[in-house]
């Protein structure tokens, strides 16, 4: 189970990191939107017990998992939540004033 | 300091934060915000001065945990002489910057938003300056990061919302990074306070996921200080970003990153600094000679002094890396005055824009602009020498003190490199000086009979003066801050104190 989980973790960082990468602001910020998920599940494996135990599952206390790092990814998730509105509401301004939803387009800046 | 006992650290968190949420309410009172705004910062500089005053009259950190929860349970927030002097900074700053956007013509200012992100900016300044618990510190810089990149994303500026997008996507890996970080430690130790793993480390300091978690907080850190590779969002950012909140970003904000270092390298991963310091040495002697020689090479005052920003923040970092209890002071120093100074040029620059008549800080346009107005001439030119550390001004205090400990270190080469890299500073201050207020202005190019109010800047160029003058209490106060930081045993007793025997009973 650990090693599923260890690699379901790492396939969605690399899909993340790839979809960051390009050009297109929509595909960019879904690859944010991965990633935000990537380090969640991360964080949930920091406390986890054989990968995957609920805490206070009536096992016994050194066979529960702990149940601080799940509380962190509450405030994580809401957090990505607001981070994620607020991309896409910056990038439907962007999408609107450039014309475009090629990130080599929005290039005021170099002028 | 009886009154608050020790609650007194929660205040200048809180009362900004407090402040903002009620602003919000008065949205439709426009005419008020700046106001509110203004009082609820200038209460809040009060505490923080009480604060530090009681931090040091009593000799020890001075710490609160929240709901009354002993140290490694529950979220602490600690009050030690290094974050007391941050934050005191870091809201002198956000003070006169109210002050600059309450006499601001920009249209930006109106929006009845305004004031309350830049009051949240100013609680996750302080919060994540004051805490003592490494996951809370992802909460208040997520809070910085998003109301810093609201502020910009609505600037007059018509790339605001491109610098702003661009910032975000930094900030947010930055932020994955911060967590990946904690996500290491919490595996390693089990504990997310930064006393708690202070002691923890430093027991077992060979744990294998330990250097993973080194390098992702000096990554995040990096992105938050704009270090030299991290750096190529920083000057697009700060420059579209509405004179009062550029003035905030380049000064004090990425004073946070250069706070997380101090942190890392004298509390966190005592037994690692040997592998940072030569990094932040190198990586802050690239940013002095990179942000130099872009400076020199800008066509708008605001990107001139954003890339500035750079290669002071190289120096401080430097200083950290020499890792001398002088060479740290000497950080200290240097991070309080540059921030004075160069949102004082900032606000400056600003300040010319608005005068122009086409609103712009590009050199083209605001050359000779400066003609009629001889008052923000003499302004800019004592700010400029500030920035580049000419006597009378406070910039020649710390680049004394950084060039000292660094002779004391022995390190020659760094020096020489540095030394003739700062002389960069006044070639484009200068330049930027001849160019606004001893040409002619271009043709078609007037200036305008009102802009923004200079009152702002003219305080901070004072507090310029003032701090080169007289010296001696902030440099007595860095040399004490150096001294509490170099031992981390002091934070540490304080913040766990009575809560240690409960931690090794309980296993």
């Amino acid at each position: 189970m650990e090693i599923l989980t260890a690699f379901a973790i790492g396939l969605t960082f690399a899909v993340g990191l790839f979809q960051i990468l390009r050009r297109n602001v929509i595909r960019a910020a879904m690859g944010l939107m991965l990633l935000a998920n990537a380090v969640n599940l991360f964080l949930l494996t920091t406390g986890a017990f054989w990968g995957a135990k609920a805490p206070y599952v009536g096992l016994p206390v050194e066979m529960q998992s702990d149940a601080l790092p799940q509380a962190l990814i509450l405030t994580a998730i809401v957090i990505s939540l607001g981070t994620t509105a607020f991309v896409l509401a910056m990038l439907l301004v962007i999408a609107r004033r450039y014309d475009t939803c090629d990130s080599d387009q929005v290039d005021g800046l170099k002028q | 300091m009886t009154l608050f006992g020790d609650h007194l650290v929660l205040l200048p968190v809180l009362i900004p934060f407090l402040g903002g949420a009620l602003g919000l309410l008065l949205k439709r009172q426009q005419p008020l915000q700046p106001w509110w705004a203004l009082a609820a910062m200038a209460t809040a500089l009060a505490c923080t001065c009480g604060l530090l005053a009681a931090v040091w009259r009593s000799g020890h950190p001075l710490v609160l945990q929240i709901g009354g929860w002993p140290a490694p349970f529950g979220i602490s927030l600690v009050a030690d002489l290094l974050a007391a002097l941050f934050v005191l900074m870091s809201q002198i700053v956000l003070v006169v910057g109210m002050l600059y956007a309450a006499g601001s013509r920009d249209s930006c200012i109106q929006y009845p938003t305004f004031y309350p992100f830049f009051l949240f900016l100013a609680a996750g300044l302080s919060g994540a300056l004051l805490t003592g618990d490494i996951f809370n510190l992802f909460v208040f810089v997520e809070l910085l990061a998003i109301s810093s990149t609201i502020l910009t994303a609505i600037s007059d500026d018509r790339y605001g919302t491109e610098a702003a997008y661009k910032y975000f996507y930094m900030s947010q890996l930055a932020a994955f990074f911060l967590l990946l970080a904690i996500g290491a430690l919490y595996v390693s130790c089990g504990s997310l306070n930064m006393a708690h793993l202070a002691v923890l480390i430093a027991e077992n300091p060979h744990q294998s996921l330990l250097p993973l978690a080194v390098a992702l907080l000096a990554a995040a850190f990096m992105i938050k200080s704009a270090t030299f590779p991290f750096h190529f969002w920083q000057p697009d950012f700060h420059t579209a970003a509405p004179t009062p909140i550029s003035a905030m970003l380049s000064s004090i904000v990425v004073k946070l990153g250069v706070y997380g270092f101090i942190r890392m390298c004298t509390l966190l991963f005592v037994d690692y600094s040997v592998l940072i310091q030569p990094v932040l040495i190198i990586l802050g002697v690239a940013g002095i000679c990179m942000g130099g020689i872009s400076a020199v090479g800008t066509h708008n005052v605001k990107r001139m002094l954003a890339y500035s920003t750079l290669a002071q923040v190289g120096f401080i970092l430097v200083a950290i890396g020499w890792g001398t209890p002088l060479a740290l002071a000497a950080a200290l120093v240097f991070a309080f005055n540059h921030s004075i100074a160069k949102s004082a040029m900032l606000m400056l620059a600003g300040y010319i824009a608005s005068r122009a008549s086409v609103k712009s800080a590009s050199f083209d346009i605001v050359t000779g602009v400066g003609r009629p107005l001889p008052l923000a001439g003499a302004l800019f030119l004592i700010g400029g020498l500030g920035l580049a550390g000419i006597p009378p001004t406070n910039g020649f205090i710390s680049k004394m003190m950084v060039f000292k400990s660094g002779i004391a270190a022995q390190q020659s080469w760094v020096l020489l490199i540095i030394g003739l890299a700062s002389t960069l500073t006044l070639v484009y201050t200068i330049r930027a000086f001849m160019r606004i207020w001893w040409q002619a202005p271009v043709q078609g190019i007037g200036t305008r009979p009102r802009g923004d109010r200079i009152y702002a800047p003219l305080l901070l160029v004072a507090m310029v003066l003032a701090l080169g003058l007289f010296a001696e209490p902030l440099v007595l106060l860095a040399r004490e801050t150096a001294r509490w930081v170099g031992n981390p045993d002091i934070y540490i007793q304080a913040v766990l104190g009575q809560g240690r025997t409960v931690i090794e009973t309980g296993g």
